[in-house]
């Protein structure tokens, strides 16, 4: 009876750790996930641009909406969620990124909040950024972190029409802490780190 | 008290005094360092990033910035109001430094910069040239300006024909001549005509008096010669004129059948020019960006632009090294069809059918491209110059350090880190291509 016991529970207890590891294999999602998915989520995510009422507007948001989503602008400034990115944040930044031997930048937030995003800041200040990589306070961005070198080549028109769908988003109330001093790296071999998840995880738990 | 009073003043006074001659005494002989240290680190903190700590004009974005930080130690700057080969006079810096060069990568530092930091930016700027030691700036007699009647218009554009600016700048003006395309620079980079009908990206300014100093004075280094002598400043005044006239609205203050027309046209232009539109957004869109080895510094390696080779090991999900580009027939995309190549960028599946994670690379944003956007990308991409550079296959971590880097970032909801490699991860076959100095960096190649 004990011997049948026993061997019950080294049964029972290698199919928990086995259910676990497959378990763990099966979540995250990107191999089980048809692409379809991923794409219905980074496109259904930007917002409607149907309540602008000047055409004029309408006409050159949508190019700009055309180019943020293609650019994938996302995959850096919204904020990583449980399973991929947290859409209802779109765009309201918080992911890490530092290259050697400077400073690790938290992407900004760049929806219209009057405080946290781009709300305080004029379309000159927006475009200097894309263009030249100088932010508003007057600091150069690594090309690395936040890639200005190619949106430096959008004509001005193409630049302008990012702005204009920047100023339709959905304002996210989300404040982005400022660069800070370059962390040690895990490995030194390499040039450059990303942390994958979401800053503003840790940040909260500060 | 009040003789204490008196007495503390006593000494005070002549105390005061020393202090003031102790502070004026030694200025004299020290006045020029402070103001070169000065320059010396506002420089190295906001312009260094680009145009190199030595002036050179090499920081690490340089080689993908078109056009190129200007190399400051050789003298020869673009934008000036003196003579073809002269030095240009500290306002013509200035005014570069201040308002920026438009269709460029050089902001307007003007918010940022004022006063004596800015004196001493453009001393230390100087400093990078012996030419400004010893020569002085031949300042170009601006002449009267003529206003622009459409007399003076037409007589420019007599002016334009006579000059032939066609030539380069496209018989509309548009800078799609034959020739403009493929035009370079002194210093053998890349340079394209300017686009006459869109004012707003005239680098040298958008007013006749600009426009007539481009044409007295030429553009030093480029191919667009100084035009004194051939024609009159009469004729040059003309000219800037005529070209103003030819600018087009821009998108921002048109009306909604503009706009409409101006969209329409450049689907057309998608459709007709791929290997141009393709450029456009190859470049805009950043592809040489991870599709080119870096160095430590983060500058891509020029002469591999395109050939991949760019590690990074996003553990625990994957651990890749960046495509080869170029049409190369065994390491390239030489013999992906198209259709393999729209379905890899549009749904991240290889030609052999495995799955690639939805990042680096952003398929699931590429998938809502546009078809003649897409056509025009792979049709770009057809044009590049084969380099063979074999990347190595896709690895995964073994089992169970994947299933513990799980664990890590979806259960106990750890940050992990994803790292960028310097170095080609590649294999080429010609020495002097792997030969950049930087260390040939093989990726581990574990199998799951």
């Amino acid at each position: 009876m004990k011997r049948i016991l026993k061997w019950a529970g080294i049964v029972v207890g290698s199919l928990l750790v086995l259910g676990f590891f497959s378990f763990l294999y099966f979540i995250p999602p990107f191999d089980f996930i048809p692409p379809e998915e991923f794409t219905r989520q980074t496109v259904g995510a930007a917002p409607s641009l149907d309540n602008i009422t000047n055409p004029v507007e309408r006409a050159i948001a949508e190019r700009g909406k055309y180019i943020v989503t293609t650019l994938d602008c996302s995959g850096c400034h919204t904020p990583a969620g449980d399973e991929g990115p947290n859409w209802s944040q779109y765009l309201g930044g918080g992911s890490k990124s530092s290259f050697v031997g400077y400073q690790t930048y938290i992407s900004r937030n760049l929806t219209p909040d009057k405080e946290n995003g781009l709300g305080r800041r004029t379309d000159e200040e927006v475009k200097r950024v894309l263009r030249s990589g100088l932010l508003p306070e007057g600091r150069l961005a690594h090309y690395r972190d936040m890639p200005w070198a190619f949106t430096a080549n959008l004509t001005d028109e193409d630049r302008h029409a990012v702005v204009v769908y920047l100023r339709h988003l959905k304002p996210v109330a989300r404040r982005i802490t400022d660069p800070m001093a370059n962390e040690t790296f895990a490995d030194t071999t390499a040039a450059e780190m990303l942390y994958t998840l979401d800053y503003g995880i840790r940040q909260e738990k500060k | 008290m009040i003789n204490l009073h008196r007495r503390s003043l006593a000494t005070a006074v002549p105390l005061f005094g020393l202090a003031l001659w102790a502070l004026a005494a030694p200025q004299k002989s020290e006045r020029e360092a402070p103001q070169a240290a000065l320059g010396k680190s506002l420089y190295e903190a906001n312009c260094a990033y680009c145009h190199g700590k030595e002036g050179k004009g090499d920081g690490p974005p340089a080689a993908i910035l078109n056009p190129r930080p200007r190399d400051l130690s050789r003298g020869k700057f673009k934008f000036r109001s003196t003579e073809s080969g002269s030095i240009p006079t500290d306002r013509d810096l200035e005014n570069t430094i201040t308002n920026g060069l438009q269709g460029t990568s050089m902001p307007d530092w003007k918010p940022f910069l004022r006063g004596d930091s800015l004196k001493a930016v453009i001393e230390y700027v100087k400093s990078f040239s012996v030419k400004f030691k010893n020569e002085k700036p031949k300042l170009v007699p601006l002449g009267a300006p003529t206003p622009a009647t459409p007399s003076s218009i037409a007589a420019g554009k007599r002016v334009s024909e006579k000059l032939q600016c066609g030539k380069c700048h496209g018989d509309d003006g548009k800078g799609t001549g034959a020739i403009a395309s493929d035009l370079k620079d002194e210093w053998g980079h890349e340079t394209k005509a300017t686009n006459l009908t869109e004012p707003w990206s005239f680098r040298g300014g958008t007013t006749a008096r600009d426009l007539f100093l481009r044409f007295r004075t030429g553009i030093d280094g480029t191919p667009m010669p100084s035009y004194k002598g051939t024609a009159s400043d009469g004729d040059m005044w003309n000219l800037a004129n005529y070209v103003l006239s030819l600018g087009r609205k821009p998108v921002w203050s048109m009306n909604e059948q503009e706009v409409k027309e101006f969209y329409s046209k450049q689907s057309d232009f998608v459709r007709t020019k791929p290997v141009d539109w393709g450029k456009y957004l190859v470049n805009a869109w950043g592809c040489v960006y991870c599709h080119s080895p870096i160095r430590s510094d983060g500058s891509i390696v020029e002469e591999m632009r395109f050939t991949g080779g760019q590690r990074w090991n996003m553990y625990p999900f994957a651990d890749v090294v960046s495509y080869n580009l170029t049409s190369h027939k065994e390491t390239g995309l030489g013999d992906w069809t198209n259709e393999q190549l729209r379905t890899f960028l549009t749904k991240g599946v290889r030609r052999d059918g495995s799955r690639m994670v939805p990042f680096p690379m952003p398929w699931a944003a590429y998938a809502s491209m546009k078809d003649d956007d897409l056509n025009a990308i792979i049709a770009f991409l057809r044009t590049l110059q084969p380099v063979y550079n074999k990347i190595p296959n896709p690895a995964k971590p073994n089992i169970f350090s994947y299933l513990w880097g799980k664990f890590r970032v979806l259960i106990l909801k750890q940050d992990v880190t994803w790292h960028v490699y310097s170095g080609n991860a590649g294999q080429t076959k010609e020495k002097s291509l792997s030969e950049n100095a930087i260390p040939a960096h093989t990726p581990k190649e574990v199998q799951p």
